[in-house]
């Protein structure tokens, strides 16, 4: 217990001590002073009510996006695919909301517009999530290929909408949508800052997966991860665990398509997914899938980026990118700690780094002879990553 | 649509799947180990900066080296985490593919400061095949083509050899189909995984590389554009099977080269569909692969058809 507790810090403080050097030899490479660097950091978080508004603008989609992850990757389920649902949540949105306002002649009130917008956001997500979840179960097409291809149509689709229906009458550098009325504006939070009303949601959203994760559909997800002909008789199938996990990640992630036109941009544009749909997987995962952990890694990560901002323009030299490479580096951090730790997600877990012998449980009879069917076999062993990592972890917990 | 156009798409098809071929012979090794590696991305766009960078100092084969090199560097580190401290293969994966992305703009950004102009290097030059390339339509195509291409189908023949007749091969598919057995007879299951990703990020790094230096001659941010999830999808259509990779990669690559080149003709669909072609249809044909491989599966074990 104490050698296994102790590796967890060593292997913790390792993790810290890596991203800081990174980062250092990152400055020094760029020519900069790190003092110098670390300074614009901490200023370009903190040195305004502005700017603070900005870090927590920040966190709003990436922290629902990873919030709303959680039963998905609970399940053993990787969606990446918020990125496209991002997207299509924010045509849906946007779409809906000028829809509505031109049936009103431009006298829609806001009680109506933001509905409409949260709604048709969510329906979006939600659909856009259907899709890998019905190839996931009825074909079993490996839902990380699926969610990823699906991400680059929509960008296509966002592409075309921003050219054709959706396109601002105006000449514009970019290509953009038309403003959106004033009723539909999320309106401040705080002012003199870009910080709107999506704060509260992600609130709303965090405390309901805090409740959740006492319930017994969040123990059923876990059990399926381990077990699942045990989760089966629980009542989870896989066809039931599949469609509604990502559809909660659909929905979360197309109220992010709408939270960012509504509450941030004003408009369309076609950098509304941005990455968020990325950064909010590796929020969830450094967040240990748990609420609160979420929240403050999602803080944190929204703070880097807009602190290398300030890095680079304190520094001069040094591009704002350090900020996705440093992420990066604390990913790998994230997912080496996880290992080691007893009450980690399956999916953090370890995969095919284990002796031959514990691999037998995932093992399908192999089809089709010798080298036959690896790649079938392999499908089924992604399925089922988590199966034989939990029967390792499964005796020491409480 | 007329045959010197036709002639131009099958040509750059050619000349487009070669990245495709070199990182998908790499993961097919992977997959065929029983593992996967979702860095690709991360490992080509890197292949991709540094191979133009190094290219800039000392030619381009010194740039293709250097594609294989830190596709090498970035699978030791791989190796390292996922065996020594045991993350999970997927997580890592993907935090490699974030690095990659982040760190080759960081890199570029550094080299290139916004304002300047991009660096243009020197391509591989073509060898010249002489009166063959003259010949009218299967000249261009087949004779015309940069070595790369032709270097992509040897590897091709060398890596189906490999698997095929080389005790290496051999433990890779044993390691793949059933580690247990494998391990009982003998094979060391954790060497011959690792050896397999290094080939995949030696490979993807050289596919990367083969990108910039290839063809284009300079690296902007992004310039990979997701080539790496079609690797992924490309082995998994073409069931890691050199020719069924290859077959995969020139689907992608034609419909891309179709899609480029056909823009500009009389056809008059959105561009953005065009752009689409090749991600809609890698999808269908997944969909396709993966349907028969669960009937395939469900007829001869029938277990988890749930």
């Amino acid at each position: 217990m104490s050698a296994f507790d102790r590796r967890r810090w060593v292997l913790t403080a390792s993790v810290v001590l890596a991203i800081l050097v990174v980062a250092g030899a990152l400055i020094v490479f760029a020519g900069a002073d790190p003092v110098v660097g670390i300074q614009g950091l901490v200023e370009g978080v903190s040195s305004s009510p502005y700017r603070v508004g900005e870090v927590l603008v920040g966190a709003v989609p990436i922290g629902i996006v990873a919030l709303t992850l959680i039963p998905a990757l609970r399940a053993g389920v990787f969606s990446v695919g918020a990125e496209g649902q991002i997207v299509v949540g924010a045509i849906a949105a946007t779409g809906a909301v000028f829809a509505v306002d031109s049936l009103l002649q431009g006298t829609a009130p806001s009680i109506l517009l933001w509905p409409v917008g949260l709604l048709a956001g969510a329906a979006g997500g939600g659909a856009m999530a259907m899709l890998p979840a019905f190839l996931a179960v009825r074909w079993r097409v490996n839902e990380i290929l699926s969610t990823l291809l699906l991400n680059y149509l929509a960008a296509g689709l966002l592409g075309w909408t921003l050219r054709t229906w959706l396109a601002s009458p105006d000449e514009t550098a970019t290509p953009q949508s038309a403003k959106l009325p004033e009723a539909a504006a999320l309106p401040s939070l705080i002012p003199g800052t870009r910080a709107h009303w999506g704060i509260l949601l992600v609130i709303v959203i965090a405390v309901a997966f805090f409740l959740w994760r006492r319930s017994a559909a969040s123990t059923r997800l876990t059990v399926f991860a381990s077990r699942p002909k045990l989760a089966l008789r629980l009542g989870a199938t896989r066809a039931r665990t599949v469609y509604s996990t990502m559809l909660v990640s659909g929905l979360g992630a197309g109220v992010v398509g709408w939270i960012q036109v509504a509450g941030v941009n004003d408009r369309l544009l076609n950098s509304v997914s941005g990455g968020v749909g990325f950064s909010g997987l590796a929020v969830a995962l450094l967040g240990g899938l748990a609420p609160i952990g979420i929240v403050l890694a999602a803080l944190f990560f929204s703070a880097l980026t807009a602190g290398a901002v300030g890095m680079q323009s304190a520094t001069g030299t040094v591009p704002s990118s350090i900020a996705e490479v440093i992420k990066g580096v604390l990913l790998i951090g994230v997912a080496c700690i996880a290992a080691y730790q007893r009450s980690a997600a399956a999916v953090l877990g370890p995969v095919g780094a284990k002796d031959a012998a514990d691999d037998t449980a995932v093992l399908a009879p192999e089809p089709g002879g010798a080298g036959g069917g690896s790649v079938a076999e392999r499908e089924v062993t992604i399925g089922t990553l988590a199966e034989s990592e939990h029967a390792e972890h499964e005796g020491g917990r409480p | 649509m007329s045959v010197e156009l036709w002639v131009a798409i099958i040509a750059g098809a050619l000349a487009l799947a070669a990245p495709l071929v070199f990182a998908g012979i790499g993961e097919g090794f992977v997959e065929r180990a029983g593992r996967i590696n979702l860095g690709i991305e991360g490992m080509m766009i890197m292949g991709a900066f540094t191979g133009v960078w190094a290219a800039s100092i000392g030619g381009p084969l010194l740039g293709l080296a250097a594609g294989v090199a830190v596709g090498l560097v970035l699978a030791v580190g791989m190796n390292l985490v996922i065996y020594r401290l045991h993350a999970n293969e997927i997580v890592v994966g993907l935090a490699v593919t974030m690095l990659g992305l982040g760190l080759s703009t960081y890199l570029y950004q550094l080299w290139i400061p916004s304002g300047q102009t991009n660096v243009t290097v020197q391509t591989v030059p073509r060898t010249g095949l002489g009166p063959l390339a003259d010949i009218p339509v299967v000249g261009p195509i087949l004779f015309g083509q940069s070595p790369l291409v032709y270097a992509a189908a040897l590897l091709l023949v060398v890596a189906w050899a490999v698997m095929r007749f080389t005790r290496f091969g051999l433990a890779v598919q044993a390691v793949g189909t059933d580690p247990a057995s494998a391990a009982l007879r003998g094979v060391r299951v954790q060497k011959t995984g690792a050896s397999a990703l290094l080939i995949g990020g030696a490979l993807a790094g050289l596919g990367g590389a083969v990108i910039t230096v290839g063809t284009i001659g300079s690296f902007t941010p992004d310039i990979t554009a997701g080539r790496g999830y079609i690797v992924l999808a490309v082995v998994i259509m073409g069931r890691s099977r050199p020719i069924g990779i290859a077959l995969g990669a020139l689907l992608f690559a034609f419909l891309q080269s179709f899609a480029l080149l056909s823009q500009s003709t009389a056809l008059t669909l959105p561009s953005e569909v065009y752009q689409s072609i090749p991600y809609l249809v890698t999808l269908v044909v997944l969909v396709i692969t993966s349907r028969n491989q669960l009937r395939r599966l469900s007829r001869t074990t029938r277990v988890r058809a749930t």
